[in-house]
């Protein structure tokens, strides 16, 4: 369905700041994310801090916000530290980065849309999402602590009896408003995708990206709203004094029961896990295909296995929960649908290794860290198995093995992911390049000490040690685990300063970068076949006819007549061109340039 | 059950690299520290069940992970844009589709398959088979309750029965026979611990309003320690206890002893003291 153009902006306030252009949204979300993931990086390196020497002054973070011990972190404050890690990485970097951003900038650009479905509902979604933020900001200043129970708030901890005062409160409240801000993204996705792809972009025509994305979307949808609800009641008990989560000695009369949060929280919690990799998945899937210069293999099985997982994801929460005095045969059921998740991820995996085989590859920014979110996606997924076992999840459990697993699947797989997309669309949205140098570095280290950080953590929990213990060394059991976690350290610190490569890269870049062409990587789909970098307002003047998918490369054919390797996803092709006098049309680079 | 034991004889040798980082337990007192980079030392009568399957797993993950490397590394270099024509391949023919799904189908069938198999199996005749247990008159019976930091335990007296003057009750220690089995029934008064007896593989949540349990079995005598695997607060970190395996004897003479000793100091009016349950059995 073909939209109609709205009027440019003009005022400074229209344009960059209640900006209803999904491409200034994008860069919102972009920069909000950006500056949460340094904070909740910041908090990681503190983790690591204290793990490598526990109870000494904090450099350089310490003086700063921990004067009042002298720069150490305390028991206390460290429970503060890990739980607002965990929050802010997950919903206000992550999400806002991989969903928020490429989500917005890529969905309209990719299935050649003048904008999103709701342009002013995006608006809203943003500055919701920025009222969270103000709240998770207001979390840390709380007089005492921050939120502290953990990610996953388990109650009764993370009701007033186990963690009094406005911390734990203001997430709460903060992870129903993302939780809002998420909703009405998604809905606005879901709709986009539906109702306003290009004439002939038939869904078996949209790039893989365009895939994850809609999945994703429909997944906040669906499970976000229930995250919703645990919020709001775990809010009510802390504010209204109701009982909906508080039972034993803490309630004199008959109590709630805080396995009722457990299973809302996962019921949330596990599409949560494939809402942060599913865009990453079909990001890489493209960019695989674009850099090897090699049509994307079996396209339709990667769409399929997608799904499969979207639905899959829904059924298996439960696995989460093995150690919690679960029923044995509904424990059983769990893990049968949890096993049944590696066939379609397997197929999507031997999909990106064939897509890779044989073809042509470009090293070069994107495709690196395409290709080091297969491994460590692959490595977190082949520790997994053990973790969606019950009896072998008996030992691993909250061990740190799971912090491994779980940070090399969701963590660093998305992270890879977000900085792959970030190079390969920076051109698009900023129209700059960026320095391709700096950027190898930022991945060779990225990835080098990702598989450090994250390999040291699975050793550490495989020889017994707990998760969120503030000193490990407190049992003697893993008292000789000191050196690893040191070293592990050494490897996260590592990873954190690599990270400043990327932003003076950044900022670099979009300051002073050389200009980017229309089509720098020389890839086939909308955003850079037919828009200008940066694009239009409107995106699209004409908005094109598909007529064919994302990824035709390396047909011999195709060489031979246009003189290069691919077809965008427009033009007539080699019946046509058969026809026309005018072969050999060179590559489409001026076609709404500025 | 043959199948299963051959599979187990020739995943031994594979499982002798992770039993070469095992430290061998020197028998003594106090906890150990433990070496090497591996899984502690087992000292229950059946978590070689446990530590079977994840060796087992990790041989096999292994090769994949191998294999997953191998193959990005060579396409990388080998189909390099210097030294390779991309092929114009779209994945979607019969072969192809065979090839992916085959993959796919093997992976899970072997791995996946084995992890289900030996899990279930292992589930239901020992782990969750708490009525052979139950009917086994030697087996010990122990009460926890977990409460900000530290966790109380209580076994009954001589009448056999929970919450009266003969039980043994301690804090942050539990001490149990050698070669019988013990089950634990686990529940919490504030907030949600999770009891976690590394050396035995096992591990069970407890939770407030709620009695979980799980048996296990000492095999070697000696002092082990008890963690709280389920973040609980500020002082999480330590909250520990020690098991003492004792042998038979020894264990006799310190129940005999304990029960007296607390049948001494019963106060009939610490109502706080008296947190035992009815046990739940099955």
């Amino acid at each position: 369905m073909e939209q109609h153009i709205h009027p440019e902006p003009k005022a400074f306030i229209w344009k960059y700041v209640f900006s209803i252009d999904h491409k200034v949204i994008a860069k919102q979300f972009l920069w909000t994310g950006l500056m949460f993931l340094a904070l909740g990086g910041t908090l990681a390196m503190m983790i690591r801090w204290q793990w490598a020497y526990p109870k000494t002054a904090v450099p350089v973070v310490g003086a700063l916000f921990l004067s009042h011990t002298g720069g150490a972190i305390t028991p206390p404050t460290y429970t503060s530290i890990f739980t607002m890690h965990g929050l802010i990485m997950i919903f206000w970097a992550i999400t806002p980065i991989l969903i928020g951003a490429f989500g917005n900038f890529c969905i309209p650009l990719m299935i050649g849309a003048r904008d999103m479905a709701f342009p002013k509902l995006n608006m809203y979604s943003y500055w919701m999402f920025f009222a969270s933020s103000v709240l998770v900001i207001l979390s840390f200043t709380s007089q005492l602590g921050a939120a502290s129970a953990g990610w996953t708030t388990y109650p009764p901890l993370s009701t007033n009896v186990g963690a009094p005062g406005w911390g734990q409160t203001y997430m709460a409240l903060a992870i129903f408003a993302t939780g809002v801000s998420t909703i009405m993204g998604g809905i606005n996705y879901i709709v986009t995708v539906i109702r306003y792809r290009a004439p002939g972009m038939t869904w078996f025509r949209l790039p893989l990206t365009i895939w994850g994305m809609w999945l994703t979307a429909i997944l906040n949808v669906l499970f976000v709203p229930v995250l919703g609800s645990a919020a709001l009641l775990l809010s009510l008990d802390r504010l209204a004094g109701t009982h909906f989560f508080v039972a034993g000695a803490a309630v004199g009369i008959q109590g709630g029961d805080p396995m009722l949060f457990q299973h809302l929280f996962w019921i949330f919690g596990h599409p949560e896990v494939y809402i942060l990799i599913l865009p990453v998945w079909g990001i890489v899937g493209d960019i695989l295909s674009f850099f090897s210069r090699k049509p994307a293999f079996w396209y339709k099985g990667s769409v399929f296995a997608m799904i499969a997982v979207t639905v899959l994801s829904a059924v298996v929460y439960g696995h989460h929960m093995y150690q919690t005095g679960m029923a044995p045969l509904l424990g059983l059921g769990f893990e049968m649908l949890t096993l049944a998740i590696s066939v379609p991820a397997v197929v999507l995996f031997v999909n990106w290794l064939n897509t890779i085989w044989k073809g042509s590859l470009r090293l070069e920014v994107p495709m690196l860290f395409a290709l080091g979110m297969v491994f460590v996606f692959g490595a977190g997924g082949l520790t997994g198995l053990l973790l969606g076992t019950i009896s072998t999840d008996i030992y691993l459990h909250d061990t740190m093995y799971v912090v491994g697993h779980f940070h090399l699947t969701m963590a660093a797989a998305s992270f890879l992911g977000s900085f792959s997309a970030l190079y390969f669309w920076f051109p698009k949205m900023y129209g700059k390049q960026m320095d391709q140098n700096l950027g190898k570095v930022h991945f060779w280290g990225s990835v080098v000490f990702i598989t450090l950080v994250f390999g040291g953590q699975l050793v550490a929990g495989y020889s017994g040690q707990h998760r969120r213990l503030f000193e490990p060394y407190q049992y003697t059991y893993i008292r000789h685990l000191a050196p690893l976690n040191r070293w592990t350290s050494f490897a996260a610190f590592a990873l954190g300063a690599t990270q400043l490569i990327f932003v003076v890269n950044f900022i670099k870049s979009i300051l002073m970068g050389k200009k980017a062409e229309q089509n720098p990587w020389h890839v086939s789909t909308l955003e850079w076949t037919h828009c200008a970098s940066p694009p239009i307002y409107h995106n699209f003047d004409i908005v094109p006819t598909v007529v064919r998918g994302a990824h035709e490369y390396a047909d011999p054919a195709v060489k031979k007549k246009f003189g290069r390797d691919y077809l965008d996803q427009v033009e007539p092709g080699l019946s046509a061109v058969d026809e026309d006098s005018s072969a050999g049309m060179p590559e489409p680079e001026a076609i709404g340039a500025e | 059950m043959t199948a299963r034991r051959l599979l187990r004889a020739v995943t031994g040798l594979a499982m002798g690299a992770g039993a070469l980082l095992t430290a061998p337990f020197a028998f003594a007192a106090a906890p150990q520290p433990g070496s090497g980079y591996g899984l502690p030392v087992d000292v229950s009568a059946e978590g070689h069940r446990i530590d079977w399957l994840i060796g087992v797993t990790n041989v096999l993950t292994g090769i994949l992970f191998v294999l997953m490397l191998g193959w990005i590394l060579y396409a990388a270099i080998g189909h390099n844009e210097k030294r390779h024509v991309a092929a114009h391949d779209h994945g979607d023919s019969r072969k192809s589709i065979f090839l992916v799904l085959g993959i796919a189908g093997s992976i899970f069938f072997v791995v996946d398959g084995n992890l289900f198999f030996n899990s279930t199996t292992d589930l239901e005749e020992v782990f969750h088979n708490f009525d052979k247990v139950e009917k086994d008159p030697a087996t010990i019976r122990v009460e926890i309750n977990a409460h900000q930091w530290a966790w109380d335990t209580r076994s009954a007296g001589p009448d056999g029965k929970f919450n009266t003057k003969d039980d043994i009750v301690s804090l942050n220690d539990i001490k149990i026979p050698v070669d019988t089995p013990v089950i634990f029934e686990v529940a919490s008064t504030d907030v949600l611990h999770a009891f976690n007896l590394p050396n035995f593989r096992a591990k069970v949540d407890a939770v407030p309003g709620q009695i979980n349990r799980f048996w296990t079995q000492g095999k070697t005598v000696g002092e082990y320690e008890i963690g709280c695997a389920q973040h609980c607060g500020t002082n999480h970190y330590k909250m520990k206890g020690v098991i003492t395996v004792l042998s038979k004897e020894d264990y006799a003479r310190w129940a005999k002893e304990a029960s007296e000793n607390s049948a001494r100091l019963f106060d009939e009016n610490d109502k706080d003291a008296h947190w035992g349950w009815d046990w739940k059995g099955n």
